[in-house]
């Protein structure tokens, strides 16, 4: 299974749309992309993940580098229309607790 | 160099024969000599030459043209004769890391093995099956001599080797904490700490920890973002998810862990899992939490280990034999 | 060292011809053609390495004879970037040119001896000998 990463950039906002699944093969690619994003001071990266059906913990793991970069830089990290499964491994790793995650769920859990 | 050359001879013989009769048996003969010569580290491009070379000597009067397109494949094999060897020696390379990394997992199994205790009152079964080679899954128990039990599930992310690493590192840290100081919400506040200064950022680590008073019957236990396990309630006959709010370890330092408690009656069962188990998949299908429960329950009148085992070969079967991820279960059941 | 024959390498024509060159010493010093094909190979390698890395540089050929045997040895030098993990190019898999270079652990097999030195900003040399048997 794939990952598509697609990235625009209006005024001080990074759009991320991830369709595909988050897994140890993908993970690598995504954290390519998106902890430069985390760089670039003042910016918010705001990650759509409504085409994202599977994640692993792997992918987690990159949202985790993402959010500490993001303390590092001054920088901001919100994640956007989160699938119900996936939603699921934010929730019971306490992410969500730590996490700006737009709480309109795909599946219509909360 | 006697052995080419009678090699040249056999297959001068053979290409003359086919010729002669196009006959399977010399077509036979002629995997036989492509087999033996792989054997010898003999390149496609020497084939080509020995080829020729019978070629000239079978048809002295062979045209100039044949001749000159021979040589030219031949040339166009020794790129294909390089790959092969590259392919050899990075095969023999293969062979040596295995062996190197089940020398590891040997290490990794003495270092992370843990006694599954004897009580009385509790009936315990435990599995652990790494998906591949090295556990990045982890359990371990820890009894305090006064009737106190300390139970700790944990999964690092990812799975192999680098998960082994940090495993090792976990196991360190516990073996280091006095066994009177068991309570959960201490140990995973101590372990964060640990994790947080020596793992890379995306790295973190999920942890159940337990702690069983088999006096009074309690169970006490924190989560660090660990896969939720189930409690189940003899007298009613049902499941429940113990779902804890608790961030994983090594993601911020200044995270505290609650700690909660449940009375055990007789005939409970406390189930702990790590997500190799709720993540079972079968085809391209992940099973649902009922499904486990229902495996659970089918074997649950059998001796806890017996249990454990049994629901294992239900979804290693359920998978194809082969497991995606590191499958942890264990089970605790009051007897008396 | 006196090498006689010399090919600049700069534009990727110049691989085919120190290839001609090179074959040619190697036929009169008495190399079959399995031989011939694989220094011809071996040329071809290191030519294209300098071409595509140091851009500029040369291959030189000498033919060698002492009392017991004959032989080719190829000198390829450039003043590139050079190499800073010499182990790590002569390991098996590790290829820069995507995969289907032979590299230089391909020059090593097709040859005989090979030695290589390479210093961060200089350049590189790379001699490699075959035997005649």
């Amino acid at each position: 299974m794939n990952l598509t990463i697609d990235v625009t950039n209006k005024e001080n906002i990074a759009y991320v749309v991830l369709s595909g699944e988050v897994d140890a093969f993908t993970a690598p690619k995504l954290k390519d992309a998106l902890l430069p994003l985390t760089k670039e001071e003042g910016q918010t990266v705001e990650v759509d993940l409504q085409n994202v059906n599977y994640m692993d913990s792997t992918g987690l793991g990159v949202f985790i580098s993402a959010l500490k970069s993001t303390k590092e830089h001054n920088t901001d990290l919100k994640l956007v229309q989160m699938q119900e499964r996936v939603y699921r491994l934010f929730k019971i790793t306490g992410l969500t607790e730590i996490m700006n995650i737009d709480s309109t769920v795909q599946g219509g859990m909360q | 160099m006697s052995t080419l050359k009678l090699d040249l001879e056999n297959y001068k013989e053979l290409l003359q024969e086919y010729i002669k009769t196009q006959d399977e048996q010399a077509l036979y003969q002629a995997e036989q000599f492509s087999k033996q010569s792989m054997q010898q580290n003999i390149s496609p491009e020497e084939i080509i030459n020995v080829h020729i070379q019978s070629l000239q000597e079978l048809y002295p009067e062979m045209p100039d043209y044949i001749q000159a397109s021979m040589n030219f494949l031949l040339e166009t094999m020794i790129s294909y004769g390089l790959a092969y060897q590259e392919h050899q020696s990075l095969r023999e390379k293969q062979l040596e890391l295995k062996s190197e990394i089940s020398v590891a997992a040997n290490m990794q199994k003495t270092l992370l093995s843990t006694v599954k205790p004897d009580l009385e009152e509790v009936d315990i079964g435990a599995l652990s099956v790494p998906a591949k080679q090295m556990n990045g899954d982890y359990h371990h128990f820890v009894q305090d001599g006064k009737g106190s039990l300390g139970i700790a599930v944990a999964d690092v992310i990812g799975k192999g080797v680098p998960a082994a690493l940090c495993m090792s590192m976990i196991k360190y840290s516990m073996d280091s904490y006095p066994e009177m100081r068991m309570d959960p919400s201490v140990i995973l506040g101590s372990l964060n700490r640990v994790v947080e200064r020596n793992v890379d950022a995306s790295m973190f680590i999920t942890m159940f920890y337990g702690l069983y008073n088999s006096n009074t019957h309690t169970f006490s236990y924190s989560s660090a973002g660990h896969e939720p396990g189930f409690y189940y309630y003899s007298d009613r006959d049902e499941f429940e998810e113990i779902d804890v709010p608790g961030l994983v370890l090594g993601v911020s330092s200044e995270t505290s862990y609650t700690q909660y408690q449940k009375k055990v009656e007789k005939g409970d069962m406390i189930i702990l899992l790590t997500d190799g188990v709720t993540e079972c998949r079968q085809g391209d299908r992940f099973i649902e939490q009922e499904e486990i429960l229902h495996v659970i329950k089918q074997y649950s009148h059998l001796p806890a280990q017996e249990t454990v085992e049994n629901v294992y070969k239900h979804f290693e079967r359920l998978q194809d034999f082969h497991l995606r991820d590191d499958f942890t279960l264990i089970i605790l059941k009051r007897n008396v | 060292m006196d090498f006689q024959s010399c090919v600049n390498i700069k534009k990727e024509w110049d691989i085919v011809g120190a290839r001609q060159l090179g074959r040619d010493i190697a036929r009169k010093i008495g190399f079959g053609t399995v031989d011939q094909a694989r220094i011809a190979t071996a040329i071809s390698e290191l030519a294209r390495n300098i071409y595509l890395y140091a851009g500029t540089g040369k291959v030189c050929f000498e033919a060698l004879e002492d009392m017991n045997q004959k032989g080719i040895r190829i000198l390829a030098i450039d003043s590139g970037p050079g190499i800073k993990e010499l182990s790590q190019v002569m390991e098996d898999g590790f290829s820069t040119s995507g995969g289907l270079g032979a590299g230089l652990p391909g020059v090593k097999r097709l040859m005989d001896d090979f030695d290589i030195t390479s210093e961060e900003g200089k350049g590189t040399e790379i001699t490699v000998i075959k035997w005649l048997r």
